[in-house]
């Protein structure tokens, strides 16, 4: 056992251990800070990936912006803010559909059991990735742009002012 | 398990996050936990993007995996701020955020 | 460059664009104009231009004897790759054919086009809708002339078509009065059966000659086609027609002569399709004049002449034609004879003279048949403009009302009686002239066809009835002292656009008999040694003195019986009155296909009805209710809760990837092995 098989290996246990706390506490907000952890978490894999960028993309966006935004929706709609609702309880059609899928990616997973990728990860500098997004796929991000701006103007026509 | 990196793990990883997201999708009514679990759920999606891409042949399609992958994160984090605009305005209009409590998808 | 005559030809689309032309101005902004005879002036001064050129285009053939000038535009091409149904590839063509024949339709039409145009400009002055009338009339000349200078059996049926559709527009220009409305629907109907038949026709050509040939061998102007003077047949690999291939195919070019007859009676009006043409009666008299002289019924036996050498060689398809016309001719006849309208029968004499050109036609005359059609244009144009200068008068169409007009309207009585001599077929009228060739040539072919007998004496027959019942309708409508029925306006005659077309159409129909005699005019039916052009004049003295004797029978008989104003009632019990009622009643034909329409397609609705509500709603109705009870079901799945849709998006994954990963590839096993 190596110092990367290590890493992956806590990395991978603390991955589903966040995401399991952020949906079960009680809090809210003890949420949302389980959720920014399991987001490092995450990013932390990617560097163990030798994806650097997109690690730092990661942290940015999912452990910065994000989190932000849901604490602040958090805020803006609790007035007491450490307080919530109990969860549902889970119903037949969820533990028939959740064991499904769980046997589903298990036999999956177990098919895999096997396979190796014989070397290391390969890296590639940002400005590769850069000129990748920006050249070859110019459409696509030009679509997300479009896709952004309805969105932007979605959120804007929900939230305005007067309406009911 | 010898190798740092056996596709095994990190598709069990991925696997198990998804499924997660989908019990916290499927269980959760509050609406910022719905979106948390989607959160997670993409983040299972990304995972593999990169997986993938750190052990792609070529470049190009390496390439392409991570570009994927900026794709799919750039569109979250619009969808974060798409929902949470829905969480205000549902706030706004009932005062709870419980989806539980609303069917207006019904005609 | 000198500009020759034969360069004058590729410029025959002119004369339909000039047409259309004065369809988009006067249709467009004609009730813009200050008054409404405005429109008709354009119409008028277009119409002369295409004349004009028409004309010249005429004069030009007979400059240049027997020249065909084919101004071909491709309208669709595809190459063909040596095998296949085409294995020359594949050309339609829409473009303008300059040859005698259509050059001398070009006379008729454009004449008499312009002449019934200016001739409107007094008649139509009160009514309504003007601009729609001079837009609809010089479409009507658009599809005509298109139709004449067509250089395939395509192009031709596309204006053929709006030939169609022209004079149900005309015929129902009055169309708040259901009678018309009714005569547009039954004259566009009787002649769709025919065209449907027509549009089999081509089909068959097209298959037969498009199989040989370069450029898919795809052109169909029959004299063209037969002289190889077509620059199509001349290409290199081209083939011209031999008899030998014609015999090869000669069961399905019979079949397809049969159904091109059935194009050409309907438009022609020839028995049994003759029905709608008397009711066509119900739109202005001039549409009358120029649907019975130059354009609708001219476009069917104009249409059997050009398909002639194809239909001509098959013995079935030539007693077909030569039967149909000369029955028709006797038919049409025998009903004008009762017929108290004085349009009627008119329109009667047409359908009659219409077998007569149908008849020569079957025989193997082409030329002689057209010869006819040449100058009954003019004499039919000035009978129906001069029985409008009477209706326009004395605002009835009733006979028998009329009277002593003879007196009042000298020069309309002195047009109708030269119209009414030259379509009796007295000498030197010009009628005369191609009758008597229609019937010398006929009775010529008797040796060799005895089966040809009873439709020449039947033909023979007709030229008694027509002389009696034109003459008929002139002393009713122009002899005695004075109106039958004194209600009737005081009749005057008409005004000077009115008198002009007359005049010149009586000039034509006293000389249009011996034009052809000129040398030169003789060009227009001379198309070398395959088709025979007419004898011009006595061909054979014993037809001549006659048919002469019997038209002079006729008229004396007319004379005798309704000359100054007497009016010979028949007998109530006189056992020609049965005959009478017939006749009247026009042998029950429209009563029986209104019968076969209203009992036959009634009782097929019927069915139809039954299965309808029954087989077909029952099967929907059962569907519906069925589905109607799912949906029930089905609709409570829809909570409008996020979770719900949640599961099913998780359940509808799950079962996606259980198809793709486990059933898919399991039954692809299977499959495979």
């Amino acid at each position: 056992m190596n110092l990367e098989s290590g890493a992956f290996l806590v990395l991978a246990a603390a991955a589903v251990a966040t995401a399991l706390l952020a949906l079960l506490v009680r809090e809210l907000v003890h949420t949302i800070l389980w959720i920014a952890s399991f987001f490092i978490v995450l990013s932390g894999l990617y560097f163990l990936l030798q994806a650097n960028f997109l690690g730092v993309l990661q942290l940015g966006v999912y452990a910065g912006a994000v989190t932000i935004l849901l604490l602040f929706g958090v805020m803006t709609t609790r007035r007491r803010i450490f307080s919530r609702e109990a969860a549902t309880g889970i119903g037949p059609a969820s533990i028939v559909l959740g064991a499904g899928i769980i046997a589903v990616f298990g036999i999956l997973v177990a098919g895999l059991a096997g396979a190796t990728t014989g070397s290391g990860p390969n890296s590639y500098p940002p400005a590769l990735l850069s000129q990748a997004v920006f050249n070859v796929y110019g459409p696509w991000l030009l679509l997300v742009g479009f896709v952004m701006l309805a969105a932007l103007g979605g959120a804007i026509y929900l939230v305005r002012e007067g309406r009911e | 398990m010898t190798d740092p990196f056996a596709t095994a793990g990190f598709l069990g990883l991925s696997g198990a996050l998804l499924v997660i997201g989908l019990f916290g999708i499927l269980t959760r009514r509050n609406f910022i936990l719905l979106l948390i679990s989607i959160e997670i759920a993409i983040n299972a999606a990304v995972l593999n993007f990169v997986y993938f891409a750190a052990y792609a042949p070529s470049a190009p399609i390496a390439l392409e995996g991570q570009s994927a992958a900026v794709v799919v994160i750039a569109l979250a984090a619009t969808e974060i701020a798409v929902g949470l605009a829905i969480v205000l305005a549902l706030n706004r209009v009932r005062g709870s955020i419980n989806v539980a409590e609303s069917s207006e998808l019904k005609l | 460059m000198v500009f020759g005559w034969a360069d004058l030809n590729g410029y025959a689309f002119l004369v339909p664009l000039l047409y259309v032309l004065s369809f988009v101005i006067v249709g467009l902004f004609g009730h813009r104009l200050p008054r409404a005879e405005h429109g008709g002036w354009v119409a008028v001064v277009l119409a002369g231009l295409a004349m004009v050129v028409g004309v010249l285009i005429a004069v030009g053939e007979m400059v240049n004897p027997n020249t065909w000038t084919d101004t071909q535009y491709v309208w669709l091409h595809t190459v063909g790759n040596g095998t296949g149904t085409f294995p020359h590839g594949l050309e339609l063509i829409m473009g303008t054919l300059v040859d005698p024949i259509s050059a001398l339709m070009l006379i008729v039409v454009t004449v008499v086009g312009f002449l019934v145009l200016l001739y409107s400009i007094g008649y139509m002055h009160q009514d309504r809708g003007l601009a729609r009338y001079y837009a609809e009339l010089s479409l009507f000349l658009t599809a005509m002339t298109g139709l004449v200078l067509a250089d395939n059996l395509l192009q031709f049926f596309l204006f053929w078509e709006l030939v169609g559709v022209c004079s149900y527009f005309l015929i129902g220009f009055y169309y708040e009065r259901p009678s018309a409305a009714s005569a547009a629907k039954e004259a566009f109907i009787v002649t769709r059966v025919g065209d449907i038949m027509f549009l089999l026709g081509v089909f068959i050509y097209f298959y037969v000659f498009a199989l040989v040939g370069p450029n898919g061998g795809w052109a169909a102007n029959g004299f063209a086609f037969a002289l190889g003077g077509h620059p199509f047949l001349n290409a290199p690999g081209g083939y011209g027609v031999s008899l030998l291939f014609l015999n090869a195919h000669s069961t399905i070019l019979t079949v397809a002569g049969i159904m091109i007859l059935g194009g050409a009676a309907g438009k022609s009006a020839q028995f049994p399709l003759h029905v709608w043409l008397p009711d066509a009666m119900e739109g202005p008299t001039t549409v009358s004049a120029l649907i019975h002289a130059a354009t609708m019924v001219a476009a069917g036996v104009y249409l059997l002449a050009v398909t002639s050498i194809f239909i001509g060689f098959t013995p079935t398809d030539s007693l077909a034609i030569v039967a149909i016309g000369g029955f028709t001719t006797f038919f049409a006849a025998t009903m004008a004879v009762v017929q108290p309208d004085i349009k009627r029968v008119i329109a009667y004499s047409t359908i009659s003279q219409l077998g007569y050109m149908v008849l020569a036609v079957g025989a193997g005359f082409a030329m002689v048949g057209l010869y006819h059609l040449f100058t009954h244009a003019f004499f039919k144009a000035l009978l129906f403009l001069a029985a409008g200068a009477v209706i326009h008068a004395v605002g009835s169409q009733d006979l028998f009302k009329m009277g002593g007009l003879g007196k009042s309207m000298r020069f309309t009585s002195i047009a109708f009686l030269i119209g009414a001599l030259s379509l009796s077929g007295i000498p030197p009228f010009a009628g005369f002239w191609s009758k008597d060739d229609v019937l010398s040539q006929v009775y010529g072919t008797l040796g060799t066809h005895p089966a040809y007998w009873p439709f020449f004496l039947l033909a023979l027959a007709a030229v008694f009835l027509t002389a009696y019942y034109i003459f008929r309708a002139w002393f009713l409508a122009f002899s005695g002292d004075h109106p039958r029925d004194p209600n009737l306006p005081h009749a005057h005659d008409p005004p000077w656009t009115m008198r002009v077309p007359l005049l010149v159409l009586s000039g034509f129909a006293i000389v249009a008999g011996v034009l052809p005699y000129l040398p030169a005019f003789g060009k227009l039916f001379d198309l070398g040694a395959d088709v025979p052009p007419p004898p011009f004049g006595f061909s054979d003295a014993l037809v001549s003195v006659v048919s002469f004797g019997l038209a002079l029978a006729g008229f004396l008989t007319a004379y005798v019986l309704w000359s100054n104003g007497r009016v010979y009632a028949l007998p109530e019990r006189s056992p020609a009155q049965p005959v009478r009622q017939l006749l009247l009643h026009r042998y029950y034909f429209k009563a029986g296909f209104d019968a076969l329409g209203l009992r036959g397609i009634y009782l097929l609705s019927r069915i139809a009805d039954w299965v309808d509500q029954y087989v077909i709603d029952g099967t929907i109705r059962g569907l519906e209710r069925a589905f109607g009870g799912l949906s029930g079901r089905a609709r409570r799945m829809q909570s409008g809760m996020v979770l719900d849709y949640a599961t099913f998006v998780v359940g509808g994954l799950l079962a996606l990837l259980l198809f793709v990963l486990i059933v898919g590839p399991y039954v692809l096993h299977l499959w495979g092995g």
